[in-house]
């Protein structure tokens, strides 16, 4: 291997000046994501400006044998941007420009730094609209967005990043530009390779530019948050919702988190008495008939039993105020150090996915408690331990790690994912067998093998070699 | 004690207004249109005193489009008894408190409770305006209400603190923000509020000429914001402070 100096003054060479970052504030901000677990310990951060940049740099990588993580808005849960072995990352910040829209073909051509809001903010002043929406829209970036097929709050309507993706240029590990579909509807021409690049984590290449659809501005959306008297009925509810009114969201939860929000955040309880659980309904009432068709389903589920009280927003502000009693949760318990999984099976399995689990820990941790919410409209279900003020934060973790094995083996026995829309990156890594099969993930390694033969990009996120 | 609360139907609060082609005012086409928020808190207040005991009766009523029925049934779902909509479009708050005043003439309410001013026009006007044709005492911008033995004391947020005025009912009583934290309309009682009476009128039912008097010449939207500019160093900045902004 080339010495770390040669290294850092070949990358000068490459990107404009003043452009390769080594000062330790840097390589501790560019070098890690939202997870804490590892120390970020990377050679150096470099940004290019241009795609033939990112290819000089990749050239550059297999040249001197310098391994590559690519870096958006580090706002990921499973350490896949992470680089703590002496990588070299590569920033996108500085390809973060709109270049071109088409408002026939209802798409936006976009560099891989684009931040998500930036993008939902520019179909908005075109009366359109990106419905891929979470927490982190604020910081996260396409490229990123892209490479680990990000979801969030809308799936049930719109699904993952990948709906909207039609055409990609990438730079692979070798260090060609390929570019992918070219925003095409309709092309049958063999290996469909975007599909590849979209949820690879950077392991097969670096996403440059992506051509995104657009949607049609969503009209008058209206929320409603009920109270359920127990989990099975929360699917009876998603089930006679959804067989009269599209649903652009649909979440739950219990009422644990529903105590904690309105105790710690600024946030009024939707009605008085508390329900053991709540749902959350969003769906677009463009007319007078679909709200008259929301309230006849209400009265339906009320006098099946499967409903005990709700309200609806009558402004935006309201709709707004009823989505921060689900948004407000992560915040919420975060100072309670939570154990968290991301984990999802087929919705109609939830129920008894969450009762197993349930009975689990409340069997063999009894001390422990279990705030559950989640995007339960396309089977996602976030499961977060509190942990007891009593314990240590070690010994509450050693402890987790116990109940982490029994959680994955339940979510094998369900044909579940251990990551739903969280990524794999370095903390699912050692899990990735209970969802994938061993030939499945060999297989993987083949692809990666044939896109980046040297093993530069991102190594040892998802799988090991 | 009878209680009439005034609704205004308004551009929803987290709406991003544009400034429409000919300037004459702002673009409504699909916009959402909601309970202007000083409104929800005086029915609020209204509720909160008939779930005291206070209140016997409340009486929602709204000037504006067909389409304000909404908003009156929304103040029914909170708990208003029945409404009454004054059709008319476009009525300015002279136009607003003399169609009040004639309706409180005719329903003689011991307390009418209004927004301090609505989202849209920003006036507030209108329950100052009805206090001056009715003769009743006002209490405006009020943060608590209290009422007790034929009074209501009003305490109103000033400049540098707070000051309480004792009113003789009837009153007019316009609400600030921090009066209450409005609830939302449960489900059930948006069914139930379907029964409630809501009375359709016009402006000659009550005899009152509502055109208008103050007449729009140019709307215009704020000035866009510059773009911020890099300083190289302190010195630097002290020079553009002084010498180009001259703030210092």
């Amino acid at each position: 291997m080339t010495d770390t100096n040669q290294i850092i003054a070949g990358l000068s060479q490459l990107v404009d000046a003043g452009r390769v970052l080594t000062d330790a504030d840097s390589l501790q901000h560019y070098g890690c994501d939202w997870t804490k677990k590892y120390d970020p310990a990377p050679l150096a951060i470099v940004l290019p400006k241009t795609v033939e940049q990112v290819q000089a740099i990749v050239r550059f990588a297999n040249e001197h044998q310098v391994a590559l993580v690519p870096s958006g808005g580090r706002t990921g849960l499973s350490a896949a941007a992470v680089a703590a072995n002496g990588e070299v990352v590569v920033a996108f910040d500085l390809m973060n420009k709109i270049n071109d829209f088409n408002p026939i073909d209802r798409t936006v051509q976009c560099q891989a730094g684009v931040v998500t809001e930036q993008l939902q903010q520019f179909a908005e002043e075109n009366n359109l609209y990106y419905p891929v929406d979470f927490a982190s829209a604020g910081s996260s970036q396409l490229g990123g967005n892209i490479s680990t097929n990000a979801g969030g709050i809308k799936v049930i309507r719109y699904g993952m990043t990948r709906e909207w993706v039609k055409g990609l240029k990438v730079v692979t590990g070798k260090g060609d530009l390929l570019d992918l579909n070219g925003g095409l509807d309709k092309n049958a021409t063999g290996y469909d390779f975007r599909h590849l690049f979209i949820g690879a984590e950077g392991t097969l290449g670096l996403i440059v530019e992506a051509t995104m659809k657009l949607a049609r501005a969503p009209q008058n959306l209206t929320v409603l948050v009920l109270g359920v008297p127990e989990f099975r009925a929360i699917m009876k509810v998603l089930e006679t919702f959804q067989s009269r009114i599209d649903l652009t969201a649909f979440e739950f939860f219990s009422d644990i988190a529903v105590k904690l929000v309105t105790e710690h955040q600024d946030v009024p309880r939707p009605f008085a008495a508390a329900a053991p659980y709540y749902a959350l309904l969003e769906f677009e009432s463009p007319t007078e008939d679909v709200l008259e068709q929301a309230m006849a389903l209400f009265e339906q589920c009320v006098e099946e039993g499967w409903v005990l009280d709700g309200v609806i927003s009558q402004s935006e502000s309201q709709a707004a105020n009823l989505w921060r009693l689900r948004e407000g949760i992560s915040e919420t318990i975060a100072p309670f150090t939570p154990y968290k999984n991301d984990v999802s099976v087929v919705v109609s399995k939830v129920p008894d996915f969450l009762e197993e689990i349930d009975n689990i820990v409340s069997s063999r941790y009894p001390d422990f408690e279990i705030v559950w919410f989640g995007h339960i409209g396309d089977g996602n279900l976030h499961l977060n331990i509190l942990k007891p003020a009593a314990l240590s934060k070690e010994e509450f973790f050693r402890r987790c790690e116990e109940v982490n094995t029994q959680v994955f083996a339940t979510v094998q026995k369900y044909a579940g994912s251990v990551s739903a829309e969280h990524g794999v990156g370095m903390t699912k890594k050692p899990y990735l067998e209970y969802t994938r099969s061993a030939a499945d993930i060999d297989y993987m390694r083949a692809v990666k093998a044939a896109f980046d033969p040297m093993n530069i990009m991102n190594p040892g996120k998802i799988f090991d070699l | 004690m009878k209680v009439l609360v005034a609704v205004k139907r308004v551009v929803d609060y987290n709406v991003k207004v544009r400034v429409a082609a000919d300037h004459s005012g702002v673009d409504l086409t699909n916009v959402k249109m909601a309970m202007n928020p000083f409104c929800e808190i005086a029915v609020e207040e209204a509720v909160r005193l008939k779930e005291k005991g206070v209140a016997t009766e409340i009486v929602a009523v709204a000037v504006g489009p067909k389409e304000a029925q909404e908003q009156i049934r929304t103040a029914l779902a909170l708990g208003a008894d029945r409404g009454i909509l004054v059709e008319a479009a476009d009525v300015q708050p002279l136009g607003v408190a003399k169609l009040l005043k004639a309706i409180v003439d005719e329903e003689k309410p011991e307390l009418v409770i209004l927004g301090k001013q609505a989202i849209d026009g920003d006036n507030n006007q209108t329950g100052q305006m009805l206090a001056a044709l009715t003769g009743m005492g006002q209490g405006t911008f009020a943060s608590e209400v209290n009422v007790a033995d034929g009074s209501v004391k009003v305490t109103r947020e000033i400049d540098g603190g707070l000051q309480t005025v004792d009113l003789k009912l009837p009153a007019v009583v316009t609400t600030d923000l921090r009066l209450n934290e409005p609830r939302y309309a449960s489900l059930p009682n948006i069914m139930k509020a379907k029964k409630k009476p809501l009375d359709m009128k016009s402006p000659g039912d009550f005899g009152v000429d509502v055109t208008p008097l103050v007449k729009t010449v140019k709307v215009e939207p704020p000035a866009e914001r510059q773009a911020g500019i890099k300083v190289a160093d302190v010195a630097e900045l002290v020079d553009k402070l002084k010498n180009e902004a001259k703030v210092i």
